[in-house]
């Protein structure tokens, strides 16, 4: 069986990288006692896979991973076990079972859900009282550091929606992007590109992933574990 | 809400390493302990979590209901400098508290150059850098690991060192710590009682004088609380010693990523430069079955992949093949991989060789340590070229084809010839392997020898010895380096001098030794053991500051009546063994492993402590 699984990379652990965390998990998954599966081969690993890697520095609220399993265990039993084992600071939030020809995740990443925070102050305010217009924009071209040298890219299509929202001395902004087979775009970067049009330097700020998105059956952005339901 | 210290990490290389909440590190409050221990480790987070002794200790603290013990590195150079500029003080991983908030602030003394980093800690850690400094709110400094043994160099700066085996002590000291806390004593009363403990030595207790020629003359007790002689502590019974099953698992890769499991400490071959082998004496076996337990447990905990056999010469573990066998059966079913290190040439099961080779190849390291067996009579390496080249046919005909070899260079009484000879060993080791068809060995044969140059250590019988000067250890490595150049399958590799020169200086130092450091420190020296960071002019400003020369230190052939910076140690073994076995080295003498017979170092004068010699 296959468990499609929501876990949480808390604050404390944002700064882990993507192979830092496949390998606690993987440790996790060992010392859970769970009938996981193994790869073959000459140095054998823990299987599972991510829906999609979450940049170094981003909280990760609703990350989603799959994890093979060699015999059937209910949810609560899968959650249950690996929060023993898990630090405190990355606990399973969700699972579910997931049918025979149900898809890799990652194949079905369309989008993604963030929040980012930061502080009123002259910048922040700035930046905030300027992201209205900064939406408005119909492009906005920014030059991307690849692995294969700095190319323009537009950023303003990788982007969906935005939301704002003020709590007590901090705003937010609720970001909705999309990831095609283009590419996706970093919030960071959109957040860079802000703080930029805005006239100030980059504004320090919390980046959270609230939700992996997935396209449901009536090609509406969802987040991708309503679809175990479906 | 961003706070200062974390505004601080998207700037800095690897964050992780200061982030803390790893697997196993979900301790107890601070608030909830009435003595509170910060461990430190002198050098980065990569090097600290690697560290066995740390995992011990780490543990044993945070098993006593009363004390809390977290954990303290050095940040490196970029976290540094911004914590310097935006005024963050030096804090501790788990509960991010400032060093100075401590009852008690323990450094590991495991590598002299990690000494200026001590003092950068504390500074930045907001704690007074000198002991005579600190004030009764200030933390108790302490220390202990194998550079303890010759505690002087640092007698500035630590306020107690504990001499041995750490497991017993910590929690006395922790405890005379708390009780001083509890009661209010004033802190040099808390330090006479701290002198009291067996394995405690508090070097402000203690007065020094210097003859005109610069040697000691004398260092003596001042206060009657103080012995004449410090003992090192002795665990003598393994199996019932504390071991860290559920140590934390860093979430970065470190230098050792994985279960160190502890099969014995101390060595009964007795090499003469090594210190740990002098030191860790007696040799203490853990029981099989015990192992077997601890390594499920180990695993059960930590879900590491792999486990290493941990101790100063596995491969003279009794029941090595039995053990091997059982670990491999009990954990193949989680895929969990046995490594051997430390394997001696001259035992070297082929056995061993097939039990590891079923879950995972690792790599292979010899330590031949010299080129000749003249020089390895010398320095009582029992082992020979024969035994090598033996052990290597085995290993290459069994699917190994890549092999480490490690050697050291400035060894007393050497020649030309016993450098050349580490040459003749690579091709001794190549024969292995060419000696083997080539349907039956894998292709790509790599021998990779590296040299070490020689640094003497305190409690050996090399303790008297000059090390090369800078030009001599050049010359030495230019000519091994040419003697390689004919050889196509094998490498070469060696180390920087000057680093080499500053480890001997503060092994054998004297008291007068922790101005240089702290001069060296005001200069800008930590961080000296990474090659990019030692700055051998600062250093030598350093000494010159302080009218004092690395040639007396480094390169001095001490006179065997000379007293030495640590004679008021007591590491078990007697003086008189240490210069026989010196005398011995000089004629090429040999002396027996004492598992075949008891040689008298020393150790038969405290009772019941080593099974050899009973």
């Amino acid at each position: 069986m296959r468990m499609m699984v929501v876990y949480e990379k808390g604050a404390d652990l944002r700064y882990i990288g993507h192979l830092d965390l496949l390998r606690t998990l993987q440790r996790a998954l060992r010392r859970s006692g769970l009938p996981i599966q193994y790869s073959r081969g000459f140095n054998p690993h823990v299987n599972l896979g991510f829906a999609a890697p979450l940049s170094v520095g981003v909280v990760g609220m609703r990350e989603m991973m799959e994890v093979p399993l060699e015999a059937s265990v209910t949810s609560q039993e899968f959650i249950d076990a690996m929060n023993a084992v898990l630090p405190r600071r990355l606990q399973i939030k969700a699972c579910y079972e997931l049918p025979d020809k149900f898809p890799t995740l990652m194949s079905l990443v369309a989008g993604h859900r963030y929040t980012i925070e930061f502080s009123k102050g002259d910048d922040g305010d700035r930046v905030f009282a300027a992201a209205p217009a900064f939406m408005e924009l119909k492009e906005y071209i920014t030059v991307r550091k690849t692995k294969s040298g700095e190319k323009p890219t537009d950023i303003r299509p990788f982007i969906k929606s935005a939301a704002y929202e003020q709590v007590e001395d901090e705003y937010k902004i609720h970001l909705e992007t999309i990831s095609t087979a283009a590419g996706s775009l970093k919030p960071s970067l959109w957040f860079d590109c802000l703080c930029e049009f805005a006239g100030v330097k980059p504004v320090l700020c919390t980046i959270y992933r609230d939700a992996i998105l997935s396209l449901d059956a009536n090609g509406e952005l969802v987040p991708m574990e309503e679809l175990s339901n479906a | 809400m961003i706070n200062d210290f974390e505004a601080l990490l998207p700037r800095v290389e690897k964050p992780s390493r200061y982030t803390g909440s790893e697997m196993n590190t979900n301790i107890k409050t601070f608030d909830q302990a009435e003595v509170t221990f910060a461990f430190c480790f002198p050098d980065t987070y990569e090097v600290a979590m690697s560290h066995l002794g740390m995992r011990i200790l780490y543990g044993i603290l945070n098993n006593l209901p009363y004390a809390l013990c977290e954990r303290v590195c050095m940040p490196w150079i970029d976290m540094l400098n911004e914590m310097k500029q935006h005024n963050v003080p030096l804090m501790s991983l788990e509960s991010r508290t400032v060093l100075k908030d401590f009852d008690i602030v323990g450094f590991t003394l495991q590598y002299e150059m990690s000494y200026t980093n001590i003092l950068e800690m504390l500074h930045m850690g907001r704690i007074p850098v000198k002991s005579a400094e600190r004030g009764e709110n200030d933390p108790i400094v302490v220390a202990g690991g194998p550079c303890a043994f010759n505690p002087e160099p640092l007698h500035l700066f630590i306020d107690a060192f504990m001499i041995g085996d750490g497991e017993q002590v910590i929690i006395e000291l922790t405890d005379v710590i708390n009780e001083c806390k509890k009661n209010n004593l004033p802190r040099k009363e808390c330090l006479r009682r701290l002198a009291k403990l067996r394995g405690v030595y508090v070097p402000s207790l203690y007065k020094d004088e210097y003859n005109e020629d610069g040697t000691l003359k004398s260092i003596e007790p001042i206060d009657d609380a103080a012995p004449k002689s410090v003992l090192k502590c002795i665990i003598t019974d393994m199996d019932h010693a504390y071991v860290p099953t559920d140590p934390p698992v860093p979430f970065q890769q470190v230098v050792f990523d994985r279960i160190m499991l502890e099969i014995m400490r101390g060595c009964t071959r007795g090499c003469r430069f090594c210190q740990a082998g002098m030191l860790y004496r007696p040799v203490r076996e853990r029981s099989v079955e015990k192992l077997v337990q601890l390594a499920k447990d180990s695993v059960k905990n930590t879900g590491y992949e792999e486990i290493s056999l941990s101790s100063l010469s596995s491969s003279d573990y009794s029941c090595l093949a039995e053990l091997s066998t059982r670990l491999v059966e009990e954990l193949r079913d989680q895929r969990v991989s046995l490594s051997l290190p430390s394997l001696r040439v001259d035992k070297f099961v082929q056995d061993t060789l097939t039990q590891t080779q079923k879950v995972k190849k690792s790599s292979l390291t010899f330590a031949p340590e010299a080129g000749t067996q003249r020089l390895r009579d010398v320095i009582n390496k029992n082992v020979t070229e024969d035994d090598l080249v033996k052990t290597l046919n085995s290993a290459f005909s069994n699917g190994w084809n890549a092999v480490k070899l490690y050697f050291m260079t400035g060894l007393p009484t050497e020649t030309d010839e016993d450098l050349l000879g580490i040459a003749e060993v690579a091709k001794a080791a190549a024969g292995a392997y060419y000696s083997i068809p080539k349907d039956k060995r894998v292709k790509g044969l790599r021998i990779t020898c590296s040299a070490s140059v020689f640094v003497p250590k305190p409690f050996t019988p090399f303790q008297w010895c000059a090390q090369d000067r800078p030009e001599t250890v050049r010359e030495k490595q230019q000519l091994v380096r040419e003697s390689f150049y004919p050889l196509r399958s094998a490498r070469f590799n060696y180390h920087d001098s000057a680093l080499s020169q500053l480890e001997a200086c503060f092994a054998v130092g004297d008291r007068r030794l922790a101005n240089v450091l702290y001069r060296a420190w005001e200069l800008g020296c930590f961080l000296d053991g990474w090659h990019e960071h030692f700055r051998y002019d600062l250093w030598s400003q350093a000494f010159d500051d302080c009218g004092l020369t690395i040639d007396f230190y480094a390169h001095r052939t001490r006179n065997l009546d000379e007293l030495l910076p640590w004679d008021h140690i007591d590491a078990g073994i007697s003086k008189s063994f240490l210069k026989n076995e010196f005398i011995k080295a000089t004629k090429a003498e040999t002396t027996k492993d004492c598992r075949e017979g008891c040689n008298g170092c020393g150790l038969q004068k405290i009772k019941g402590v080593c099974k050899q010699c009973e």
